[in-house]
C-alpha cells in the first residue's frame, strides 16, 4: 500500500531538474502573478464597499467584513436549498447565481438597517463614536453568527468543475477566472454608476458636501442608505466568491476586512479604481514580497500595513486620491 | 445633570452589589455532602468557546459534558454519586482563561478542572493551579513542557514532542523518504510538531528536511508557499496543522498540480476535513491518537457524540472524553476511600492505571504525561485505514501489537 | 475572592492602558490604536530580561519603558502627521507589526512557543506570589497605577497639557501660536506608550508565562472603548471604563449563570452595550472632566 503512495513521487523528483532554469523561473513568475491577482480581486471587491462608504460618511464602517460574512452564510444556505444533491453543472450554476442574488438582497437589506440603527444617529457626533458603534455591530454580528450557525466552518462546493487549466506548468482555475472577472466587471459597473447615472451623481454630490447636497433637493438619508446598500451588495458578491475558496466561519470578515481597508486606503479612499488598484497591489505585493523578496511568511500581514503607512506618510491621499488641502 | 450623578451612582452600586451577590453566592454553594447517599462532585471545563478558537473548544466541551451526562444517566452509577460540569468560555485568551481557573478554585466543590485547550492558556492556568492545588488535565495542549509543572497537572493527549518523534521514524523508517519538505503553522502546536518530527527524522542516516516553509494562524491562502514547495526536491510534504488550514492547503495544491504526497499530525483526525477538503486527501498518511476502529468503546462514542451534535468528534473530542471519564472514575476511588478533598483527587487521578478509553490505553508517566503508542493512519479516498499503533526507541520504530 | 481580586487585576493593568490611551487620544486627540503593541513591548521586555538575562524585576521594567517611548518616537515621528481614521489604521497597522516581529524573532522571543518560568516579582525583598497573593499583588498595583494617574493629572495642567489642548482643539492656530506641535504628539504618544509597558510589565510577573496570542488588535479596541466608554480626557472615566469593561466581560461568570448564558450572548451584550452608549452619550459615563471644559470656555 505504501508503495503505491512513493512511486508517482519518485517519477516526478526525476523530473524535477527540468523544472529550474530560465522556463522553470518564468513559469513560477507567472505562477505567482496569477495567484497575486486573483488574490487582489478578492481584496479589491471587499474593498469597492469600504470606499463607496468612507466615500460618502468618512468613516470606517468595521461591520463590512461581517455583513460580508452574514451575507455568505444566507448565500450557502440558499445554494444548498436549491441545488440539493446535484453535482458540478449548469443547475448548480443557477443555484449559485441565485443565491449570489438571494445574499446580495439579504446583504443590502442588512447593510441598510445597520446603517439606520447604529450610524444616522451619530452623524452628527465625533469622529470616534460612529467608529466604536462599528466595532460594537461587529461584536454583535460575529458572535450571533456564531451562537446560530456554530463554530464549525462550512464549505460551500463549486458549482462547476473546478479543476485547474494548465499551460505549459502554470495553472489558473475557472474559480480563479471567475474572481477576476466578476471584480472587472464590479468596478467597471460602479465606474458607470457612479458618473452617470441620476443616483451615482446623487451620491458624489452628497459626498462633497452633504448641506449642499441637501439644498440641491438631494435627500442624504435616502443617498447614504443606497450607499450602504451598494457597498453591502459588493460585499455579498465577494462574500460568495471567497466562500467557495475559503469555506464560511463566523470571523471570517475580520482579516479580510482589513486588508481591504488598507487596500482602499492605499489606493485612495472614496476612489473607485483606487480600491481596485490599491487591492490588487496587495495581492500582488504579498505574493510576491513572500515568494520573491524572501520575506518571511511571519510577516505577511506586515506588508500589507508597512506598505500602507509608507503610501500614507509619501501621499496621505492614497495613489489615486486627490490632494485635499486643509482649509483654515 | 444631578439626574445624571444619581444614574451613575446607582450604577457603580449595582455593579458592587452584584460583586458582593457573586461573592455570597460562592460561599454558599460549597456545600460539599459528606454524608447522605446522594453526592455530588464537580469538575469545570475551561476552553475557548467564543472567538477564533472557539472550534476546538466547543468540540471538546461537548465531549465532557457527553461523558458526564452518560455517566449520571446510568443508574448504577446514579446510585453511588453524581457529576456536575460548569463549562466556561476562555475565548483562547491566557488572561480570560487564568480568570475562569480562578473562578473554578473559588467554588470550593470543584475537584477538578478539565482543559484548557490551546497551550497558551493552559501555561498560565497550569502554574496557578499547581500553585493553589487542584488538578487539571488538558486533552489537547501538546506543548512538551506543559506537564512539566508540576503534579497537578495532566494531560491526555500526547505531547508534540512525542507524535513528532514518531511521525519522524515513520517517515524515514518505515516509508524510506529521505528528503521532506514541511509547511507549518506560526503557533506553538504545529511548530511544536515540525520540531519533534525533524529531530526524529534526521538523526536517521541521510534524511533531511530540505525546504520548510510557514504560514499564519487564520492564513486563507497558501498558494505562494504551495508553488515553492512544488519546485522543491523533496519526496513528500508534511503540513502539521490545524483542521482548517489542513482542508485549505490540500486543496490548493491539488489546484497548483502538486503530485507530491501529503504527511501530516492528529489535526487530521476531525472527520470534517474529508468535506472540506473535497477529493484531495485520499494518499495523506498522518499520526494521531490510536483509535481502535474495531473497539466497541469508540463507535460507541462516535455514534454517541455524532448524534448529540450533529458531527463526528476530532481526536482532541475523544482526548476530552477519556479525560472526563478518567476524572469520573478517580472520583469514584476518591469517594470510595472515604475521602473528598483535591489532593486526595489527585492522587486517585496519577494512580489511573490502564484505563480503557476511546483513544486506546491511558497511563500517566510519573510527571503527569501522557503514556501512549501513536496511531499510523492513511487515508484511502475518504476513508482513513488504521495502519498500526507505533512507538519509537532508541531511535528505532517499533509496532506494537 | 480570588477571581474578583484578579478581575480587579485586570482592571489594574488595563488601566495602565487606557490611562496611556487617554493621554494619546483624550488630551493629544489622536486616534491611536496600538496600546497592546506596547503592553506587548513591556511583557517581553521583562519576560526575556528576567529569564535569559537574570535581570530583576525593576530594572527590567524599566528597560522596557525604555524600549517603548523609543519604539514610540520611532513610530511615532513618521505618522503621527496623519489624521483621525488614517491614524487609526496606520497605528492598528504598528500594533499588528510589533505582534509579528514577537511572533518571527525567535531567537530573541522564543516566537509562538511564548517564555515560560518567568521569576515572581520581589518588591524589597518580598516576594510577591501572584497566585497565592492577589491581594498584596492588587495593592501595589492600586499605588502605582495611582501614582501615574497623578503623574498624568498634573502632566495635564502643565505647559505640556495646555499645549496638548491646543493642539487638539486646532493645530493650525496651535502652530501659528508658535506651538511645535509634532513634539508635543510625539510626546504624548510615548508616554501612552511608557504606560502601557508598565502595565505589559506587571502582567508578565501576573501569569508568569506569556506568548504572542495575547496581544491582538481587539485588546487595542478594548482599551480605547474603555477610555470612551469612562469619559475622554477624564482619569476618573480611564478608571470607571476599564472597571465596567472587565465586569462586562465576566459577566456569566459574576452572576454564576454560565450554564444558562451562552458565551456569545455576553459579547453580543458588549457590542449592544457599545452601540447604545455611543448613541445616547458619545462623551462617555463622566464625560470630558470639568476643568478642561470650564477652561476652554475661558480663554
Amino acid at each position: 500500500m505504501v508503495a503505491n503512495v512513493i512511486c508517482p513521487v519518485r517519477i516526478a523528483a526525476l523530473h524535477a531538474p527540468c523544472r529550474q532554469g530560465f522556463f522553470g523561473i518564468m513559469a513560477s513568475f507567472f505562477q505567482h502573478f496569477i495567484n497575486g491577482i486573483t488574490l487582489g480581486g478578492v481584496y479589491a471587491l471587499v474593498a469597492l464597499g469600504y470606499t463607496m462608504v468612507y466615500g460618502i460618511l468618512k468613516f470606517i464602517n468595521f461591520a463590512h467584513g461581517d455583513i460580508l460574512m452574514w451575507g455568505s452564510y444566507v448565500g450557502l444556505f440558499t445554494y444548498n436549498a436549491i441545488r440539493g444533491s446535484a453535482g458540478p453543472g449548469a443547475f448548480s450554476i443557477f443555484a449559485f447565481f441565485v443565491a449570489m442574488l438571494v445574499s446580495c438582497v439579504f446583504c443590502a437589506l442588512l447593510g441598510m438597517s445597520v446603517e439606520r440603527v447604529a450610524y444616522k444617529p451619530l452623524r452628527k457626533a465625533e469622529r470616534l463614536a460612529p467608529l466604536l458603534s462599528a466595532i460594537g455591530v461587529s461584536y454583535f454580528l460575529s458572535n450571533a453568527a456564531q451562537l446560530l450557525f456554530g463554530t464549525q466552518s462550512r464549505k460551500m462546493d463549486y458549482p462547476f468543475d473546478n479543476s485547474p487549466i494548465s499551460f505549459l506548468s502554470v495553472s489558473i482555475t475557472p474559480h480563479q477566472l471567475m474572481v477576476l472577472a466578476v471584480s472587472a466587471a464590479s468596478m467597471a459597473f460602479l465606474i458607470f454608476f457612479i458618473n452617470k447615472t441620476k443616483t451615482g451623481k446623487a451620491i458624489r454630490a452628497t459626498s462633497l458636501d452633504q448641506d449642499a447636497a441637501a439644498l440641491m433637493g438631494i435627500n442624504p438619508d435616502r443617498i447614504i442608505s443606497v450607499t450602504f446598500a451598494i457597498g453591502s451588495v459588493f460585499a455579498a458578491i465577494a462574500g460568495m466568491l471567497v466562500s467557495l475558496d475559503i469555506k464560511i466561519y463566523a470571523t471570517m470578515g475580520m482579516m479580510l476586512g482589513m486588508k481591504a481597508f488598507v487596500a482602499a486606503v492605499v489606493g485612495g479612499i472614496g476612489d473607485i479604481a483606487g480600491a481596485v488598484l490599491g487591492g490588487i497591489m496587495l495581492g500582488l505585493l504579498e505574493t510576491f514580497g513572500i515568494a520573491v523578496l524572501h520575506i518571511p511568511v511571519g510577516y505577511k500581514d506586515s506588508i500589507a500595513f508597512v506598505v500602507l503607512i509608507l503610501i500614507l506618510i509619501v501621499k496621505p491621499s492614497g495613489i489615486l486620491g486627490k490632494n485635499i488641502r486643509e482649509k483654515v | 445633570m444631578v439626574r445624571r450623578k444619581m444614574g451613575l451612582v446607582l450604577l457603580v452600586a449595582s455593579l458592587f452589589a452584584l460583586f458582593a451577590v457573586s461573592c455570597n453566592k460562592k460561599s454558599g454553594s460549597n456545600v460539599s455532602s459528606g454524608k447522605g447517599e446522594e453526592r455530588t462532585v464537580k469538575f469545570y471545563f475551561i476552553g475557548p468557546l467564543t472567538g477564533d478558537y472557539a472550534n476546538y473548544g466547543t468540540y471538546c466541551r461537548d465531549a465532557v459534558e457527553y461523558a458526564i451526562e452518560e455517566f449520571n444517566r446510568s443508574e448504577a452509577a446514579h446510585a453511588r454519586f453524581s457529576v456536575q460540569l460548569e463549562a466556561l468560555d476562555s475565548a483562547g485568551d491566557q488572561n480570560k482563561a487564568l480568570a475562569q481557573a480562578e473562578k473554578a478554585v473559588a467554588d470550593k466543590s470543584a475537584l477538578g478542572i478539565l482543559g484548557p485547550v490551546l497551550t497558551g492558556e493552559t501555561f498560565s492556568v497550569a502554574g496557578m493551579c499547581q500553585n493553589v492545588g487542584i488538578t487539571v488535565m488538558s486533552p489537547s495542549a501538546t506543548h512538551k513542557d506543559i506537564t512539566d509543572t508540576g503534579d497537578y497537572i495532566f494531560r491526555t493527549v500526547i505531547s508534540d514532542g512525542l507524535q513528532g518523534e514518531v511521525a519522524g521514524a515513520y517517515f524515514a523508517q518505515e516509508l524510506k523518504y529521505k528528503k521532506l519538505a514541511v509547511l507549518y503553522t506560526m503557533n506553538d502546536y504545529s511548530k511544536g510538531l515540525y520540531e519533534g518530527m525533524k529531530k526524529s527524522f534526521e538523526s536517521n542516516p541521510g534524511c533531511q528536511v530540505v525546504m520548510t516553509e510557514t504560514c499564519n494562524i487564520g492564513d486563507r491562502d497558501f498558494r505562494t508557499q504551495l508553488t515553492r514547495l512544488k519546485s522543491s526536491t523533496a519526496e513528500a510534504i508534511y503540513i502539521p496543522n490545524y483542521t482548517e488550514e489542513m482542508a485549505q492547503i490540500l486543496e490548493q495544491a491539488s489546484q497548483l498540480g502538486i503530485k507530491k504526497p501529503f504527511l501530516s499530525g492528529d489535526g487530521f483526525s476531525n472527520p470534517i476535513i474529508y468535506d472540506n477538503a473535497g477529493a484531495y486527501t485520499d494518499g495523506v498518511v498522518y499520526v494521531a491518537p490510536p483509535q481502535v476502529k474495531a473497539s466497541t468503546l469508540y463507535s460507541a462514542f462516535v455514534n454517541a457524540y455524532s448524534k448529540k451534535t450533529g458531527h463526528a468528534p476530532d481526536s482532541f473530542a475523544c482526548n476530552a472524553y477519556d479525560a472526563a471519564n478518567i476524572y469520573i472514575d478517580a472520583a469514584e476511588r476518591m469517594l470510595n476511600r472515604g475521602e473528598n478533598s483535591r489532593e486526595a483527587f489527585r492522587k486517585q487521578v496519577a494512580a489511573t492505571k490502564d484505563f480503557a478509553g476511546v483513544s486506546g490505553t491511558i497511563n500517566f508517566a510519573p510527571n503527569g504525561d501522557l503514556i501512549a503508542n501513536q496511531g499510523v493512519y492513511k487515508v484511502n479516498g475518504k476513508i482513513p485505514s488504521f495502519l498500526g499503533e507505533y512507538r519509537v526507541v532508541n531511535n528505532k520504530l517499533q509496532k506494537a501489537n | 475572592m480570588n477571581f474578583v481580586l484578579l478581575i480587579l487585576i485586570y482592571t489594574c493593568l488595563f488601566s495602565f492602558m487606557a490611562l496611556g490611551q487617554n493621554v494619546i487620544t483624550g488630551y493629544g486627540g489622536m486616534l491611536s490604536l496600538c496600546q497592546a503593541g506596547f503592553y506587548a513591548i513591556g511583557s517581553y521586555s521583562v519576560a526575556i530580561l528576567t529569564t535569559k538575562f537574570s535581570f530583576g524585576f525593576w530594572p527590567a521594567l524599566l528597560v522596557g519603558v525604555a524600549v517603548a517611548v523609543v519604539v514610540g518616537i520611532l513610530i511615532g515621528l513618521p505618522t503621527l502627521r496623519l489624521k483621525g481614521d488614517y491614524l487609526a489604521i496606520a497605528t492598528l497597522g504598528l500594533g499588528e507589526i510589533i505582534r509579528n516581529v514577537i511572533n518571527n524573532w525567535q531567537s530573541l522571543t522564543n516566537g509562538p512557543m511564548g517564555i515560560q518560568r518567568i521569576p515572581m516579582l520581589s518588591f524589597f525583598g518580598y516576594r510577591i506570589n501572584p497566585y497565592l497573593n492577589k491581594a498584596g499583588f492588587l495593592l501595589m498595583l492600586v499605588v502605582i497605577l495611582t501614582i501615574c494617574a497623578l503623574l498624568v493629572l498634573r502632566l495635564s495642567k502643565t505647559r505640556i497639557g495646555r499645549a496638548l489642548e491646543a493642539v487638539r482643539e486646532d493645530e493650525l492656530a496651535a502652530l501659528s501660536a508658535g506651538i511645535n506641535s509634532t513634539v508635543y504628539k510625539v510626546l504624548a504618544f510615548s508616554i501612552g506608550a511608557a504606560l502601557a509597558s508598565i502595565g505589559g510589565g506587571f502582567y508578565s510577573v501576573l501569569t508568569l508565562s506569556i506568548s504572542p496570542g495575547t496581544y491582538t488588535f481587539m485588546m487595542s479596541v478594548i482599551v480605547l472603548c474603555m477610555v470612551v466608554l469612562g469619559g475622554m480626557g477624564n482619569v476618573l472615566g480611564v478608571f470607571l471604563g476599564a472597571l465596567i469593561i472587565q465586569i462586562i466581560s465576566y459577566l456569566p461568570e459574576l452572576l454564576n449563570l454560565t450554564n444558562l448564558i451562552p458565551p456569545q450572548l455576553k459579547e453580543m451584550l458588549f457590542g449592544i452595550i457599545l452601540v447604545v452608549m455611543m448613541i445616547f452619550r458619545p462623551e462617555g459615563i463622566l464625560g470630558r472632566s470639568k476643568r478642561h471644559k470650564f477652561e476652554r470656555g475661558g480663554v
